[in-house]
């Protein structure tokens, strides 16, 4: 399998440099993993999320995503990268003023498919993550476990290469953190997508085989 | 209400400079019709031993457009009335020659002294009167009004701008949710724009129509009624057809200003 991720000497730093997070961290993830990144808090495990997805760029070091070297990247390129990923936000990061089907074909949307696609894949994913009857709900008429499920949904939208969740269950309740974790392996087992999730703990009733890399001092180090 | 509320924040700042963009256009056009008036109204007296052709008076000075010989006779038939045949033909021969003499533009009263000086250094020149202090006095209170509605134009103009940037502010963030989230997932900047084009387009054309709906009635009506003769006269002046397209190509410009402005001010914001 071909490496979707890898990043060589990889460091990232906040106030032009002055604050390094990562420092020389090299690492590589393969097409269909299910990665795990824990570490306490402030450990820079956001940031390294961050980077996967071009919001900032590496300081030192490479970090290839898809092909294409983040620390190199036009604006034009990194906007074309950032279709093919679907992101998941501790925080949902909907649009509260559309509608929950809206808000799930954002991708298709970015892609330019037409209206008549965009509304059939809309009910496909919204029956997929089981929240068909609430397609043209708001988000905030939804529970925080609904709202995240509407990430979860937009996320596989446009089948991605690479799903990047940053605590995905970090405000929800066990049973709603249960629905997120099955939507996230049906989507690494049947689809093939890479998945690399930020948590602060690797859920237990999680079944299928993956890779853990911790974060501390700066390093990035993976836990056999 | 807060829809309209919303799209009026930004229709009247936008409308206010619209109205200052107007008001120069057709103060632009009456004082030049007014500088005409004055132009083609004013005109100095030149003196001259001989008979000079305008290409001679010209070659003294280039602003000089135009000379009218005032006929000798004329003056000789009104100082000389009840005066015998031969005494007349003796005062025509002694009296010199006459011109009013007009200027390509309205000219500073500095220039006008200049004009004076470089007749004069020709020897057939007599005298040379600039009528230079009623003419001094009209373009001293012409620049006056011209400065002073310029600088209340300049005044409404940084107000408007200071209220739409107050709205872009509040643009800034009512969209910035979305446009972050757009941002995240790979938009380009148009579509995350999308939204707040069509809605600043859409206040662009009714500021538009409504500033050229004041106009069209101060022409229309107010004017046409108003008993001034200034604005009965001039009354095509208060408003062309081409204004519209000044007017709407001014809004759309400040929209697009706008827009960017919101759009990039919320790009590499921290999630």
């Amino acid at each position: 399998m071909s490496n979707v991720i890898t990043a060589s000497h990889l460091t990232l730093a906040y106030e032009n440099g002055a604050k390094e997070v990562i420092k020389d961290a090299s690492f590589s993830i393969k097409k269909g993993e299910f990665v795990f990144i824990t570490g306490p808090s402030g450990s820079g495990k956001s940031t390294l999320l961050k980077a996967l997805y071009g919001k900032i760029k590496p300081t030192e070091g490479n970090l290839v995503v898809g092909g294409l070297d983040l620390a190199n990247v036009r604006q034009s390129k990194l906007q074309e990268l950032r279709t093919h990923l679907g992101i998941i936000f501790q925080d949902y990061k909907l649009v509260n003023e559309w509608t929950v089907a809206k808000n799930v074909v954002l991708p298709l949307m970015i892609a330019g498919y037409s209206v008549d696609v965009q509304n059939t894949q809309a009910h496909r994913l919204l029956k997929h993550v089981r929240l068909a009857e609430h397609a043209d709900k708001f988000p905030l008429e939804l529970s925080g476990g609904e709202q995240q499920r509407v990430g979860v949904a937009r996320a596989l939208a446009k089948n991605p290469v690479v799903i990047l969740a940053d605590e995905p269950t970090g405000n929800l309740d066990d049973y709603s953190s249960n629905v997120i974790w099955d939507l996230m392996e049906n989507a690494c087992q049947q689809l093939e997508t890479t998945v690399l999730v930020v948590t602060h703990k690797i859920p237990t009733i999680f079944s299928l085989p993956y890779r853990h890399f911790i974060i501390e001092s700066k390093g990035v180090y993976e836990v056999h | 209400m807060k829809f309209i509320k919303n799209h009026l924040m930004f229709i009247l700042p936008l409308m206010a400079i619209l109205l200052g963009i107007e008001f120069y256009l057709v103060f632009d056009r009456t004082t030049d019709s007014y500088e005409k008036g004055l132009k083609e109204g004013y005109s100095m007296l030149v003196v001259t031993k001989k008979p000079m052709k305008l290409e001679a008076l010209q070659s003294l000075n280039k602003h000089i457009s135009r000379s009218e010989k005032i006929e000798r006779k004329n003056i000789v038939s009104k100082i000389a009335k009840g005066v015998s045949h031969s005494s007349s033909k003796e005062i025509l021969a002694s009296l010199p020659y006459f011109y009013n003499v007009g200027l390509d533009s309205y000219l500073q009263t500095s220039v006008l002294e200049q004009i004076k000086t470089d007749l004069e250094a020709d020897p057939n020149v007599k005298k040379v009167e600039t009528f230079g202090s009623s003419y001094s006095s009209a373009y001293r209170l012409f620049s006056f009004i011209k400065f002073t509605l310029k600088l209340f134009i300049g005044f409404m103009a940084v107000v408007s701008f200071f209220l739409i940037i107050k709205q872009m502010e509040i643009w800034k963030y009512t969209h910035r949710e979305r446009m972050q989230v757009m941002e995240i997932f790979g938009a380009p900047v148009i579509l995350r724009s999308g939204i707040l084009f069509k809605v600043a387009i859409v206040d662009a054309f009714f500021a538009t129509i409504l500033t050229s709906a004041v106009f069209l009635y101060v022409k229309f009506q107010w004017a046409a009624h108003s008993g001034i003769d200034m604005m009965m006269q001039n009354k095509e002046e208060l408003f062309r057809l081409t204004d519209i397209a000044v007017l709407l190509g001014a809004a759309l410009l400040i929209v697009i200003i706008a827009v960017y402005s919101v759009v990039f001010s919320n790009r590499g914001v921290q999630e």
